[in-house]
C-alpha cells in the first residue's frame, strides 16, 4: 500500500526567507505584513492537501558578528513577527490545516509557554504543533536576560526539564471531566477534579494550579529539529516529528534509524515518529526548464548568506578565501558554540573521503540548508524523488520550503500536487481527515500516546489528590 | 476634556465576567475557547462604534478566600482564562477601528519578547493596539513562576519603571523611520546604520537589541494603566496615556482622577492627554421598570462565593474569617491596597458587614447603573461630569448580551445627546482617542527615556 506523505510549509514571519531571495523580482517580499497574504496562504496550503504550516523562528537577530549584524539587516532577516499571532488569523479561514510554531525552551517559562500553546489549542480547535528548539544564538541569550549563552549540552539538560514541567501543567493537573458547568450542582469547575503540580527542580520551581483548562490536544504535536548526538537523543525521548535538514539520502537515512533506534530504546513506538525533511523544489515544465530557473535562483544568491551560514551553522570562516583552496574538515570541532549538524556532516563526509573547496561550500550553503534540500524538475521527476527518499531514508513526508514567497507555493500546489494525488501519495482534496493535527499526523488519538513521556504526568492525574 | 464620551468594553478570556452568572441561562462567555464567538463580539461592539476591547489578565488563580483556589474554580471566577492577546489577530482580522488594549504583566516576562509580541500585534492591527501595563501582586502566580512569594509593591513598580525604559528604547529608537529600504536591486533589505542596538543597562534588564520589528503604526502602543495605590498613581502618571479605574464611588473616582492629573503635571506632561476610564456595569432595557426586572433576574445568580473570591483578592482578607459578628474592618495588607484605600476615603471609621459587601460589590466592585435609555445616559453623563473622567470601561454581567442591550438602549441615546461617537476619527487608536499623531506625544516621558536623555523618576 502506498504511504500518504506528510506535508507541511516552512515559513518565516518576516521578508526574507530560507532561500535568501526576496530581492528576486518574482518574490512577493513585504505581503508578510498583509493578514490577506497569510489567509489566503492558508487556503491554498489547505486545498492542496498540506497538514500544516511550520513557522521557523529565533528570537533574536541571527548574528554574534558585527558582519552577520550587518548582512542579516541587508537580506531582510529582520524584522520578524511573533508567529504566534499569525495563527488565530489562520485558523479562522481553515478547518483542518494544522499549525506549527517554534519557541525555545532555552528563553521562555514553561508555565508562560503552556499556557500559549494551551489558548492556541483551543482557538484552533486542537490543530496546533510546538517546534522545540533550544536556540543557539548568542544574541538571543543577551537579550533574554542570560549573560551568557548555555552550552549546548546544558541546553538540552534544562529542555529536558523544560518539558517535564511542560507536561506537568498539560496533562497532571485537571482531569478530562474537571470543567462540568452544571448550573443545578452551582459549579463550574470540580475542585476535587483539579491539582496543583508541585516541581522542583534543577532550573525550575512550579507549584500551583495551572489557570487554563485542557484543550483537545493537551500536549501541542511536539517537533523537533535537532540532529547533533545530543539533540537526537531529545527528538528520540520528545518528538512526535522530526525536520531533517540532511544533504543527501544516506545521510537522512542514517539520521532517520539512528533517532528510531534511540526511540525504540527508551520503550517508544519508532514507527510513531514522523520525520520530514526539508525540500526546495524548484519546478519546471522540463527538466532543462527547471534547471534554467534553478540557475536563477543560484546566480541571485548572495554568498554572503552561505559565509554566514557556515560561520554560524559549522563554525567555519571563508571570508576572502580563494574559492578553489580544498579544506580539511575531517577534525572539525564546534561543540559548545552552535547548532552541530552541519559540522557533524561536514566531518563525517569529509571522513569517508569526499572532498570540499571554499567554492564547493559557498554553492552547497547557497540557500540555507544546503544544497542536498534543492530538487528541480518536471512534477513526474520531484514526485520520484520524494518517492526514492520514502524508500531509501525511510522517511514519512516532506517540509517543503520554497525559493520565491508565494510563487513558488503555487507552482507547487497547481503542478506537483495533483501528480502526488495521481500517484495516491496525497489525499484526495477534501478529504476527511481527524479533527485534530495529531491525528492527521499519526492516526492515533488526539492526545500524545502511552509511551510518550508527556503520558507520564497522566498517571499522576489519577493518584489520589495531595 | 471633550464632550465625548470614550467607550471601552472589558471583559476576560474566560468564562465568566461577573461572579456566578456563568449559569444564566443567556451567558455566552463559556464559548471563550471558540475564534468565532469573539469574532461576533468585535463586530458589535465596532457596529456600536465602541472604541476598544480591553482584556484583563491574571497569571494565577485566586486562592485568599477559604485559603484555597477551590472557591475560584467552583465559580470559574478568572480561573480558567487563557491567554487574551492571542485572541487580538482574529478580531482585528475582522474589524477596521475597533481598539484592542491588553492586559501583559512586567512581573514575571522579559521586555525583549513583550516588546516584540506587541509590536506584532500593532503590526497585524493596523495600529489599534493598547497595553494595559500591570504588575503582579498575587501569590499564587508568584509560586507558578518560581518566587515563595509575590515581589512587594516598591519592587514591583521599580522593576516596571525598568521595562518600560527598555520597551521604549525598543519602539523608539531602536529602528530609523527610513531604515526599511526595501531596495530589491541593490539588495538591501534594512540599511543597517539606520538599525541601533539600545545597549539598555538597566537595575533589572540589560538588553542591547535591537529591536525585532521596524517601526509599526504607533511603534509605542497606547499606553493604559490600573493601578490605583500611591506606587501605582506615580507609575500610571508617568507612563498611562489611558487609566482604567476600579473605584467604588464618584468621590473616590474624582480623587484618582485629580491625584493622577497633578502628579502627571509635575512631569511636564498635558494632564488632559492622560484619560481616565472608570468602570461601569450597565443593566439596560427599552424601559427603567424591565430593567430593574433585569436586575433581579441577574441578582438571582449572583454567587456570593464568587464575590468573596474577588474580594479576597483585591484585599488580601479572607472573609470566610469574619468574626461571628461577621464585621470586618480593613487591616493594612501588602498587597492591592487600591480598594481598602477607596472605602476608607468614603468613610475612614465604617464598620463593614461581610454581607453588605457582598451586596455592595454583587456584580463586581463597579459602578451600576440599571435603567433605561435616559436613565444610564444621564447617570453617564452626571458620572463623568462630577469626576473629570473622559469615557467608560464597560462591564458585562453576561456577554455578549449586556453589550448588546446597552448598544441597543443607550449607545442610541447618547448618540441623540452628542455624546458618543456616531463615526469613527481615521488612523490609529491613538488618533481616534482624540491624539493629533500616531505616535506617542512629545511630552511622554517615553520620549525622552528612549533617547537616553530622561530617567524614569522614582
Amino acid at each position: 500500500m502506498t504511504k500518504q506523505l506528510k506535508l507541511t510549509l516552512v515559513e518565516g514571519a518576516g521578508p526574507a526567507s530560507d532561500s535568501g531571495l526576496w530581492n528576486h523580482p518574482d518574490y512577493a517580499t513585504n505581503l508578510f505584513k498583509d493578514i490577506t497574504y497569510w489567509e489566503d496562504l492558508a487556503r491554498t496550503l489547505e486545498r492542496a492537501g498540506f497538514d500544516a504550516i511550520f513557522f521557523a523562528d529565533t528570537p533574536a537577530i541571527r548574528a554574534d558578528t558585527p558582519q552577520a549584524r550587518a548582512h542579516a539587516l541587508r537580506s531582510g532577516g529582520l524584522p520578524r513577527l511573533d508567529p504566534a499571532y499569525l495563527i488565530p488569523i489562520l485558523a479562522a479561514v481553515t478547518e483542518r490545516l494544522g499549525f506549527v510554531i517554534t519557541s525555545s525552551i532555552t528563553y521562555d517559562h514553561p508555565v508562560a509557554l503552556a499556557r500559549k500553546f494551551t489558548t492556541l489549542d483551543h482557538l484552533t480547535g486542537g490543530r496546533i504543533g510546538w517546534n522545540v528548539v533550544a536556540t543557539n544564538v548568542r544574541s538571543a541569550a543577551l537579550n533574554h536576560g542570560l549573560t551568557e549563552q548555555l552550552p549546548h549540552d546544558t541546553r538540552y539538560d534544562r529542555g529536558d526539564e523544560f518539558l517535564d514541567v511542560a507536561y506537568q501543567l498539560w496533562n497532571g493537573a485537571w482531569d478530562d471531566d474537571a470543567v462540568v458547568r452544571s448550573p443545578e450542582r452551582g459549579i463550574y469547575v470540580d475542585p476535587g477534579k483539579v491539582r496543583a503540580v508541585e516541581h522542583e527542580g534543577e532550573w525550575f520551581r512550579v507549584r500551583g494550579v495551572p489557570i487554563s483548562e485542557p484543550s483537545p490536544q493537551r500536549t501541542p504535536v511536539l517537533f523537533q529539529a535537532g540532529s547533533s548526538d545530543r539533540g537526537r537523543q531529545f527528538a528520540a525521548t520528545h518528538a512526535e516529528a522530526i525536520y531533517l535538514n540532511a544533504n543527501t539520502v544516506a545521510e537522512t537515512a542514517f539520521l532517520v534509524s539512528d533517532v528510531r533506534a534511540r526511540a525504540a530504546a527508551l520503550g517508544r513506538d519508532p514507527a510513531a515518529l514522523k520525520f520530514l525533511p526539508r525540500i526546495i523544489p524548484v519546478v519546471g515544465a522540463t527538466q532543462a526548464e527547471a534547471e534554467a530557473k534553478l540557475e536563477d535562483y543560484v546566480a541571485r544568491s548572495n554568498p554572503e548568506s552561505a559565509i554566514v551560514t557556515l560561520q554560524q551553522w559549522a563554525g567555519i570562516d571563508l571570508r576572502g578565501r580563494d574559492p578553489e583552496e580544498e579544506l580539511d574538515l575531517a577534525d572539525l570541532q564546534v561543540k559548545g558554540i552552535n547548532s552541530e549538524h552541519a559540522a557533524d556532516y561536514l566531518r563525517r563526509s569529509a571522513r569517508s573521503g569526499e572532498r570540499f573547496t571554499v567554492g564547493d561550500l559557498i554553492r552547497m550553503y547557497a540557500f540555507t540548508g544546503g544544497a542536498g534540500n534543492v530538487v528541480a524538475g518536471t512534477p513526474g521527476q520531484i514526485a520520484d524523488t520524494m518517492e526514492r527518499w520514502v524508500r531509501e531514508a525511510d522517511v514519512d513526508g516532506f517540509n517543503i520550503a520554497y525559493m520565491l514567497r508565494r510563487h513558488s507555493i503555487a507552482e507547487f500546489a497547481e503542478q506537483v500536487v495533483p501528480e502526488l494525488r495521481r500517484r495516491g501519495l496525497l489525499a484526495p482534496e477534501g478529504a476527511a481527515a481527524g479533527p485534530t493535527l495529531r491525528e492527521r499526523l499519526t492516526g492515533a488519538g488526539p492526545q500524545v500516546p502511552e509511551d510518550h513521556p508527556a503520558a507520564r504526568s497522566r498517571t499522576r492525574r489519577e493518584a489520589p489528590a495531595g | 476634556m471633550t464632550d465625548r464620551i470614550l467607550l471601552n468594553a472589558v471583559t476576560v478570556n474566560g468564562p465568566t465576567v461577573s461572579p456566578g452568572l456563568w449559569a444564566h441561562p443567556e451567558e455566552r462567555a463559556h464559548e471563550y475557547t471558540s475564534l468565532s464567538y469573539w469574532r461576533d463580539l468585535a463586530r458589535t461592539l465596532e457596529a456600536a462604534r465602541f472604541d476598544a476591547i480591553f482584556f484583563a489578565d491574571m497569571l494565577g488563580a485566586y486562592d485568599v478566600y477559604q485559603g484555597s483556589p477551590a472557591p475560584a474554580l467552583r465559580q470559574a471566577v478568572q480561573v480558567p482564562l487563557n491567554d487574551p492577546t492571542l485572541l487580538i489577530p482574529a478580531m482585528a482580522a475582522v474589524t477596521e477601528h475597533l481598539g484592542f488594549a491588553v492586559t501583559v504583566s512586567t512581573t514575571y516576562d522579559q521586555p525583549f519578547p513583550v516588546a516584540r509580541r506587541l509590536s506584532t500585534l500593532d503590526l497585524l492591527a493596523g495600529g489599534r493596539v493598547g497595553w494595559n501595563v500591570v504588575t503582579s501582586n498575587l501569590p499564587s502566580a508568584a509560586r507558578l513562576y518560581g518566587l515563595d512569594r509575590e515581589l512587594d509593591a516598591d519592587e514591583r513598580y521599580d522593576r516596571g519603571d525598568d521595562f518600560m525604559a527598555v520597551a521604549y528604547k525598543l519602539w523608539e529608537s531602536s529602528w530609523e523611520d527610513d531604515a526599511v529600504a526595501l531596495d530589491q536591486e541593490g539588495n538591501v533589505y534594512a540599511i543597517p546604520d539606520k538599525v541601533h542596538d539600545i545597549d539598555h543597562e538597566g537595575p533589572f534588564f540589560s538588553v542591547p537589541g535591537p529591536h525585532l520589528l521596524d517601526p509599526t503604526p504607533q511603534r509605542t502602543p497606547v499606553l493604559f494603566q490600573a493601578g490605583s495605590s500611591e506606587r501605582g498613581r506615580q507609575f500610571a502618571a508617568t507612563h498611562a496615556e489611558a487609566v482604567f479605574l476600579n473605584t467604588p464611588t464618584a468621590a473616590a473616582t474624582k480623587y484618582i482622577i485629580d491625584d493622577i492629573r497633578e502628579r502627571a503635571e509635575r512631569l511636564g506632561r498635558d494632564p488632559a492627554s492622560v484619560r481616565f476610564f472608570p468602570k461601569l456595569t450597565p443593566i439596560a432595557a427599552a424601559t427603567d421598570e424591565e430593567a430593574l426586572e433585569r436586575y433581579r433576574d441577574f441578582l438571582s445568580y449572583s454567587s456570593t462565593e464568587g464575590i468573596f473570591t474577588l474580594l479576597g483578592a483585591w484585599t488580601g482578607l479572607d472573609f470566610d474569617e469574619a468574626g461571628p459578628e461577621r464585621l470586618l474592618a480593613f487591616t493594612e495588607k501588602a498587597q492591592t491596597r487600591g480598594l481598602v484605600e477607596a472605602l476608607r476615603r468614603g468613610d475612614a471609621d465604617r464598620q463593614w458587614s461581610v454581607d453588605e459587601l457582598a451586596s455592595l460589590f454583587a456584580f463586581g466592585t463597579s459602578q451600576l447603573s440599571v435603567g433605561g435609555p435616559a436613565a444610564i445616559a444621564d447617570a453617564m453623563e452626571q458620572f463623568v461630569q462630577e469626576t473629570g473622567a473622559d469615557g467608560f470601561n464597560v462591564a458585562s454581567i453576561i456577554q455578549p448580551g449586556t453589550i448588546e442591550a446597552f448598544a441597543e438602549h443607550v449607545v442610541p441615546e447618547l448618540r441623540r445627546r452628542g455624546r458618543v461617537q456616531a463615526e469613527y476619527a481615521p488612523g490609529t487608536l491613538r488618533e481616534k482617542l482624540g491624539e493629533e499623531g500616531p505616535e506617542l506625544r512629545a511630552d511622554h516621558p517615553g520620549r525622552a527615556i528612549a533617547a537616553g536623555t530622561g530617567a524614569v523618576p522614582a
